[in-house]
């Protein structure tokens, strides 16, 4: 693979802008700077976006090929030029081209949360990697490379973040088969470790990185291997969005059992969180409310007489907070006292720091948050309570 | 001025259930002409084949997916865009030609574009009997417009022909499109690609 190290393209970057400032671009820079302006004129949509951009960058290419300052250039020069120009127009447009909408937010934080969850369980027999494939500094240099994916503006460097992952991927696989004197390995080893080497890095945006980079890379240079490795990376990311019993070699109460404990696990460790903010440990009493953890509780003295009909609304979707926080916190706190070896011991430790900062509050973190609620079900906390101690 | 000189490359994606032998299959393609200047090869799953028919150069992407079955769904993603299916299954296991039926149903119903085909039965060096009963195999194939090979990628056999046979109806299929609509531009998934930076003799000064 002969994927160029990103420092040497910010050398040739810094080649492109300095043409840029020469006197005999001024044309271009015009052009440059009004194709950017343009987009203002139009709402933001990624397909019109892509396909305006993907445009400009071939009409640029011509434009710059039949230009004084590029006169008796070489292929890599012109080359270079609409590279440059591509990380250029795409960082000034990166607010706006970047997971823009809300559906992107929407998958980028599922895909995320669901990796999270596989996080706590998934090891790599359960892709059936073979153990002579398991080699964890190979791994987390692999892993480095995909989590550097936001560190990039440029649709061309977020790509290499991706070849480099699959070239650590890849040299692994061939020492192996080299040390081994086995056949090199193909997409049956390769597929299985980039999806578990994603699992362990949990790559931020992963989503929206895949879609801008689909949309915004110059077309032809989506090609042969950078578009073998780029799918194999867009089918990672369906495998787990898809993930279930049957994906992995697992039995499937047991996958059910994990993701289980897994959500339980991330529950409690938010929940406790917003509790032991240490930025205000204990709820602060201003003004007739509870400021806990960036949340407002009002109503905190109010009396029934003094509430208005528009305080419902509000007064409901507090209601509603503290019951959904309240019931996950018993789920919680039920699963570790039945079953304290299966949860993670980062949970066990951030339930024990909440304990300890609440002496007060009976052991029960919940009791924080629920503690003013009128008529909530004191059976179930004592229960909880109970299953503390 | 530009040394682009521009190459049809054709998209061929190979299917087939784990272990039925895929990846040697295409290493035995790729390495045997290389094999003198086999360049390090990095990897397995993404090759390419350079290759000449009627005078036309072409190019062969050849995409390995992974074949357990686990990662069926994700077909689509990799053979959507492709010009070529090479099929492969075992000619041991009755097991990987179902799914080698499988996967054809799939590639017939994607209506965006007609996919060439062509179905290898590998292994076929441990069949011990040569009365090997193929004929269910290749009324088959013949059934889905696609030409039955018999290969082993230890022996060597089969295996120009299968790849030969696909990058030869890849061009016939290409010329005849081109021929229909020829002022369109290329199709997506047909792309005009460069060499491989293949380094360029060093200039030679007249001196």
């Amino acid at each position: 693979m002969d994927f160029t190290s990103s420092s040497s393209s910010s050398l040739t970057f810094t080649d492109f802008l300095d043409r840029m400032r020469h006197p005999a671009s001024v044309d271009l820079v015009r052009s440059i700077k009004s194709f950017i302006v343009s987009f203002s004129f139009h709402s933001a949509n990624s397909e019109n976006d892509s396909k305006r951009l993907q445009d400009f960058l071939l009409a640029m290419e011509t434009t710059i090929k039949d230009h004084p300052l590029w006169a008796g250039a070489s292929w890599e020069e012109i080359d270079n030029a609409i590279e440059g120009l591509e990380k250029y127009v795409m960082t000034k447009l990166f607010s706006r081209t970047f997971a823009c909408s809300p559906e992107d937010a929407k998958s980028d934080q599922e895909i995320s949360e669901k990796i999270f969850l596989l996080q706590h369980f998934v090891r790599p027999e359960h892709l059936d990697i073979p153990a002579v494939y398991q080699n964890e500094s190979a791994w987390l240099i692999a892993e480095k490379e995909l989590q550097k994916i936001n560190a990039f503006k440029a649709p061309r460097e977020k790509l290499l973040c991706i070849l480099n992952c699959c070239r650590v991927i890849n040299n692994l696989l061939l020492n192996v088969s080299i040390s081994t004197n086995h056949v090199p390995a193909g997409a049956d080893d390769f597929l299985p470790v980039l999806i578990y080497i994603t699992i362990k890095a949990n790559p931020p945006q992963l989503h929206s990185n895949l879609k801008f980079i689909q949309l915004f890379r110059q077309q032809s240079k989506v090609i042969s291997e950078a578009a073998y490795y780029l799918t194999n990376l867009i089918s990672v990311e369906s495998f787990i969005n898809g993930l279930d019993a049957n994906s992995l070699s697992m039995d499937a109460n047991e996958f059910q059992e994990k993701m289980q404990a897994a959500r339980l696990a991330k529950a409690a460790q938010v929940a406790p969180r917003n509790i032991s903010t240490p930025r205000d440990p204990q709820p602060v009493y201003c003004d007739k409310e509870i400021h806990m953890g960036g949340r407002h509780y009002p109503f905190m003295e109010a009396e029934a007489g003094k509430l208005t009909v528009e305080d419902v609304h509000k007064l409901l979707s507090v209601y509603k907070d503290v019951v959904n926080k309240y019931s996950v916190l018993c789920q919680a706190v039920r699963g570790l006292s039945l079953n304290k070896e299966k949860l993670p011991v980062a949970l066990r430790g951030d339930l024990c720091d909440c304990i300890l900062e609440h002496p007060r509050a009976d052991c029960n973190p919940a009791e924080q948050d629920v503690v003013e609620v009128e008529g909530t079900k004191e059976k179930e906390k004592e229960t909880v309570s109970a299953g503390l101690l | 001025m530009n040394s682009k000189t521009p190459n049809l490359t054709f998209k061929l994606v190979l299917l087939g259930d784990g272990r039925v032998g895929k990846t040697s299959l295409v290493l035995r393609y790729v390495n045997n002409v290389f094999s003198e200047k086999r360049e390090a090869t990095v990897q397995a799953s993404y090759l390419t084949k350079r290759l000449v028919i009627e005078g036309v150069p072409i190019t062969l992407a050849i995409w390995d997916t992974a074949g357990q079955e686990r990662f069926h769904a994700l077909g689509p993603i990799y053979y959507r865009d492709a010009d070529a299916a090479l099929l492969v299954y075992d000619i041991m296991d009755s097991d990987s030609f179902t799914r080698v039926r499988n996967w054809v149903k799939e590639l017939q119903q994607m209506a965006s574009k007609p996919i060439i085909m062509a179905i290898a039965a590998n292994k076929s060096d441990l069949v011990r009997s040569k009365k090997f009963d193929l004929q269910d195999a290749e009324s088959y194939a013949t059934s889905i417009g696609a030409r039955l090979f018999v290969t082993s990628a230890k022996l060597g056999t089969g295996i120009e022909e299968v790849f030969l046979d696909i990058a030869t109806r890849a061009l016939q299929k290409k010329k005849e499109s081109a021929e229909s609509f020829s002022p369109t531009p290329p199709r997506k998934g047909m792309l005009l690609v460069d060499d491989e930076p293949e380094k360029e003799p060093q200039m030679k000064c007249c001196s």
